[in-house]
């Protein structure tokens, strides 16, 4: 099948409007509803193999533009789709396709969100699955910023992945960022909670990257932390020692699987 | 133990046969003839529905492997088909035509030993090619060949189905794989080991079943597809009834699936597997190495050190000496040590596929390290950790203690005012852990038992013989008593309390 005759002018008109500055984001996500529905006519939206090698070309410069639309339109799920989408051109027709100059950013963003989302086990696996050697991970910009982050958040080194923000390789990167930094804040109340028994209110904003006084305070209310306005702290509950329990119910069992175990080989 | 005797028998036995039948032969059993027995095996295995003797000829597979070549298959193929076989023909078309000085060894070995006369079984004939395959993958020049006898071997394979011929289909499984992955081909293979999967595990045929998930496994990991290869797993059921060797590999497979996913215990689990059910170190160097090394690994993602010992295994030695690098830096907890080690094997660890994991490693060097410290002081500033930690900054050090209170690393507190951290004492080294670990052990053993009970093989009507033992036993018995009876009034004053006792 031989895409319809105005899927080009709107490819030309969508590249138009993506690359103004500013982007024209409504614009843009008008075009690519249409250009989808140009592409499932065409049967381009997921690649046969016997699909012309420029018509593939065009579907995934689409389907790109449309990934990056939708992180800069603050729309991840929509992202999720575009990248699956976009999974079967990276990785079957990888051998056939030019590479794509946006495909490294849009793996790294692809990362980042699943760091974002905290989905730890998912991103070691894309990033095990990625076509890359492994010295290349760490001189592929787009790649080795979420990887050095991934770093820092599991070392704990928060203060690094704050100062993270400016480095971003894109401008789309940043979006991911700010949003791991509420997941980052959490990290470090959990962990204040547990090795701190007392901390001043100043360093506890400092710690927990607030610029005002009032933010910590909500923060802390959020958390049921106690603060002493007078003296200027904030005293964390300290949960009660566990006490150490004897699984009576456990050994029981146990000792009864034992002897009929036994009773079975004797 | 009885079989390696048994084996070792049989092969004397085949000895003395090609001594009567043909010229002496040198000491060690010639492969054609091993062959020919192997085929005499499988002919038994299929008349007797015995699958036993078909797992016995493939047993001696890899020995045999090594020993093939254009001459020996050639002479097997001759002796084990009649002249006019049509099978014969196809199967010596795959062989080069024979040279002058075979065709003078057929000659002289053709007259002595008696001529089939009819065509052995077809499990004989997919045997036969099975060896021409592994014999065409041990040379570079005949992968082309070995593609187009694996593809026919395939399609023969599957019109004859035939349920006799499964343990052998499983090893040809493997072969075909090999020579896929040789030919650089493996994922073109992978619809045809796809389909083939679902067809054996509709004709509940446990051992090609589990043969074809270890090579998709294999195939998609190779191509580092982990996703695909974990949904393969969920997916699937691994055949109880297989061999170790296909367990040991799945296991294997799994603990690298586990470990990419970061479930490290579970990984672990797998790779112990994996390495108990392995063959003996010296007879699958290759296998024994690369679970070691991944599972040096693993065990140093879950905080743990490896023994020692290890390292000193003759096997291991040579192979695992970057990880035993690795291992001495993370023990240390020196960062800096760990990272020029890192650097200094990346192209190794890269080839052994574990580089990214071993860069996961480095949050396991700084927890080593601050635990170390914990335990010599009690008291520690952040200065200290940061400069014995070769960390950045203090800011650093204060957030990364922090987090391994949280996660339960080391037992103690921060003072942040006096930016000092504070060390609990140690905990009591007995507790429900204890009991836990206990459990498990004996919980292993017990399982151990209950398979090898499982195991033993109890062969049909023995019970006949020791019933008919017990007969006579009675029949005796009651001769006895009757002797007693009619034998005197002079035994009854002994056997009265013997007899109220009873």
């Amino acid at each position: 099948m031989s895409p319809p005759s105005h899927l080009p002018a709107l490819y030309q008109e969508l590249q138009r409007s993506f690359e103004s500055r500013p982007c024209n984001l409504q614009n843009c996500g008008q075009l690519l509803a249409k250009l989808k529905i140009g592409l499932i006519e065409a049967g381009l939206l997921v690649p046969q193999p016997n699909s012309k090698l420029e018509d593939l070309v065009v579907a995934r410069d689409i389907l790109e533009i449309g990934a990056i639309c939708s992180i800069r339109a603050q729309d991840v799920p929509s992202f999720d789709r575009y990248f699956s989408q976009l999974q079967t051109f990276y990785n079957d027709f990888s051998s056939v396709l030019p590479p794509s100059q946006r495909e490294y950013p849009i793996r790294g963003l692809n990362l980042i969100r699943l760091l974002t989302q905290n989905r730890i086990a998912d991103f070691h696996t894309t990033l095990e699955s990625l076509p890359l050697p492994a010295d290349e991970i760490s001189s592929n910009p787009y790649i080795s910023h979420p990887v050095n982050l991934e770093r820092r958040l599991m070392e704990g080194s928060y203060s690094k992945v704050w100062h993270a923000r400016e480095e971003a390789p894109i401008e789309e990167y940043k979006f991911f960022v700010d949003s791991l930094m509420g997941t980052i804040r959490n990290e470090i109340a959990s962990c204040e909670e547990t090795a701190y028994e007392t901390l001043p209110l100043k360093d506890a904003a400092t710690l927990l990257f607030f610029s005002s006084q009032s933010e910590l305070v909500k923060f802390a209310q959020e958390r049921e932390w106690q603060i002493d306005v007078v003296g200027g702290t904030i005293t964390f509950a300290k949960k009660g020692e566990e006490r150490v329990e004897i699984p009576k119910e456990k050994l029981i069992l146990a000792d009864l699987a034992y002897a009929r175990e036994l009773e079975q080989i004797v | 133990m009885t079989d390696v005797e048994m084996k070792t028998e049989d092969k004397a036995q085949d000895k003395a046969q090609d001594k009567t039948k043909e010229e002496p032969k040198p000491v060690p059993v010639s492969p054609a003839a091993e062959i020919k027995s192997n085929v005499a095996l499988i002919e038994r295995a299929v008349a007797t529905l015995e699958p036993r003797f078909t797992m016995r000829v493939l047993r001696t597979l890899t020995s045999l492997r090594k020993r093939l070549n254009d001459a020996v298959l050639r002479e097997a193929v001759e002796e084990v088909y009649p002249k006019d076989s049509s099978i014969k023909k196809s199967l010596l078309s795959w062989l080069p035509a024979a040279t002058s000085a075979d065709h003078s060894m057929d000659i002289d070995g053709a007259p002595a030993s008696s001529k089939p006369t009819s065509d052995p079984v077809p499990e004989v004939e997919i045997y036969l090619r099975l060896l021409i395959l592994h014999h065409f993958l041990s040379s570079q020049s005949t992968y082309g060949k070995a593609m187009e006898l694996a593809q026919d071997t395939v399609a023969k394979m599957q019109a004859l189905n035939r349920r006799s011929m499964d343990p052998i289909g499983a090893k040809v499984w493997y072969a075909v794989e090999r020579t896929y992955e040789l030919a650089g081909e493996l994922a073109d293979a992978r619809p045809m080991f796809l389909a083939a999967q679902r067809t054996s595990s509709l004709r509940h045929d446990d051992e090609t079943q589990a043969s074809l998930i270890n090579r998709l496994l294999r195939s998609y990991l190779q191509y580092s597809l982990y996703d695909q290869a974990d949904k393969l797993v969920s997916k699937t059921t691994f055949p109880a009834s297989a061999s170790n060797s296909q367990f040991a590999r799945y296991h294997y497979y799994l603990g690298r699936i586990k470990v990419v996913q970061l479930n490290y215990t579970a990984a672990h689990t797998n790779l112990q597997q994996a390495i108990r059910r392995a063959p003996p170190a010296k007879v699958a160097p290759g296998f024994y190495q690369a679970v070691h090394k991944l599972s040096v690994v693993v065990e140093l993602l879950m905080g743990d050190i490896p023994e020692r010992s290890l390292f000193r295994h003759p096997v291991l030695e040579k192979a695992l000496s970057a990880y035993y690098d690795i291992v001495t830096a993370v023990r240390t907890g020196s960062l800096s040590q760990f990272q020029t080690t890192l650097s200094k094997h990346a192209a190794l660890f890269e080839a052994d596929k574990t580089y990214t994991l071993i860069g996961r490693l480095r949050q396991n060097v700084i927890k080593t390290g601050i635990r170390r410290l914990s335990l010599s002081y009690s008291r520690i500033s952040l200065r200290d950790i940061c400069v014995k930690l070769h960390l950045d900054s203090e800011e650093d050090a204060e957030y990364i203690v922090g987090k391994a209170i949280r996660d339960g690393v080391i037992d103690g507190r921060i003072v942040h005012e006096k930016g000092w951290m504070e060390c609990g004492g140690q905990k009591g080294g007995y507790g429900p852990e204890v009991a836990e670990v206990f459990q498990r052990r004996i919980g292993y053993c017990l399982e151990l038992h209950n398979q090898s009970v499982k195991a033993m093989r109890y062969p049909l009507n023995a019970h006949r013989k020791e019933l008919a033992a017990a007969e006579g036993a009675r029949e005796r018995e009651k001769e006895l008593a009757k002797q007693v009876q009619e034998g005197g009034g002079d035994l009854d004053d002994d056997d009265s309390p013997l007899g109220e006792g009873f």
